[in-house]
């Protein structure tokens, strides 16, 4: 079985390599995207969504459907390894040396986290809110905020955080972050647009067509941002705990 | 004046990192190599951060003092963080076991008890 699986693989490698020979050269003028795609994005991405940073308009707006799949993608992720992980018949309790009494909480570590577990959120909402103007947006900020929630995990223990931010909520948050960035799509067809043709929502948001594309992807980078953190969270409970959410590290 | 101050500090915190890479390298064991790494890190990335937000005073408007207010942000960030860090890995080290150096070393760099 092995043997089929590695030939299979380096067969599909090979094709992949095969395949990127008709690639267009890296940076070549002449290829499709640079003659017109790249040109429309610069020529028209400001006067059209009202957002200074190219590759949030393209990300969000031009390739929203692109960004759509990739969020469903991390979503797929968190949910793969939370089920391979996680069998109900194998329940042999590890032997968790516990550290001696008093010693369960290191003091330094805590005081620190808790000193940058709040800068680091509200960085977070920063890198998210401010993505239109800045390098940054709903992936790096969701990475930031679930790597708040992990750096409390390391500095208290899982169970901790476990207490406040329960694995039930965790996944079906990640899941509503992957249903904001649909139904803003969604409701984009209702109100009468393509679908993720996010100018059809200036009926209801009282805005011109041009900003109500620039809220849409402030919308959906919020979705994205939501699902991205509470799935980065689930990968290290998951993984650490070996899918037990017991004791972790 | 502000040039010699940020080239001062600049260089300063190049000595420390060099000082830094060099207990990393020489030190004898995993605790006094942390040590190194966590003291002279450190310093020496407050120093270069310091510098770098004084050399924005150069064009004084708004947007570059707020540059260099980052800067500092960062520092501070750093000045937090990296000692943590260090102290972690120590302590997880000493958990795991390791034992602490306790004899002399030759030129060579190798222990002999």
């Amino acid at each position: 079985m092995k043997v089929v699986s590695l030939v299979l693989t380096l067969a599909l490698g090979a094709l992949l390599l095969l395949a990127t020979e008709d690639l267009p050269n890296w940076g070549d003028s002449d290829s499709p995207a640079s003659l017109h795609l790249s040109n429309y994005y610069i020529e028209n991405s400001m006067e059209q969504t009202s957002v200074p940073n190219l590759v949030t308009s393209v990300l969000a707006d031009y390739r929203s459907y692109d960004t759509m799949f990739e969020t469903t993608v991390i979503f797929c992720a968190g949910i793969t390894v939370l089920t391979i992980l996680r069998r109900s018949h194998r329940k042999k309790k590890k032997e968790v040396k516990p550290r001696p009494k008093g010693q369960d909480h290191d003091l330094i570590l805590i005081s620190a986290a808790r000193m940058i577990a709040p800068m680091m959120q509200l960085f977070a909402l920063y890198v998210v809110a401010h993505g239109h103007h800045s390098p940054g947006g709903g992936f790096q900020g969701g990475v930031i905020f679930g790597a708040s929630f992990i750096l409390l995990a390391l500095a208290y223990d899982l169970e901790t955080v476990l207490a406040r931010l329960k694995e039930r909520s965790v996944l079906i948050m990640s899941g509503i972050g992957v249903a904001i960035y649909v139904g803003i799509g969604t409701i984009c067809l209702v109100l009468g647009g393509n679908f993720l043709d996010y100018g059809a929502w200036s009926k209801v948001l009282g805005v011109s067509v041009v900003e109500a594309h620039s809220h849409g992807m402030l919308g959906v980078e919020i979705g994205v941002a939501i699902t991205v953190m509470f799935i980065m969270f689930s990968l290290y409970a998951d993984l650490s705990s070996g899918g037990e959410m017991d004791e972790g590290l | 004046m502000l040039d010699s101050i940020v080239v001062i500090l600049l260089s300063l915190g190049v000595v420390f990192f060099m000082g830094t890479v060099n207990g990393l390298l020489r030190f004898p064991d995993f605790y006094t190599r942390m040590h190194a790494a966590g003291k002279g890190d450190t310093l020496s990335s407050i120093l270069i951060l310091l510098g770098l937000a004084l050399f924005t005073f150069h064009h004084p408007s708004v947007a570059a003092y707020l540059t260099g207010f980052k800067i500092i942000f960062i520092a501070v960030l750093v000045f937090i963080a990296s000692p943590t860090a260090t102290h972690a890995l120590m302590d997880a080290g000493y958990e795991a076991g390791i034992e602490p150096w306790a004899g002399e070393s030759d030129d060579n760099g190798e222990e002999c008890r």
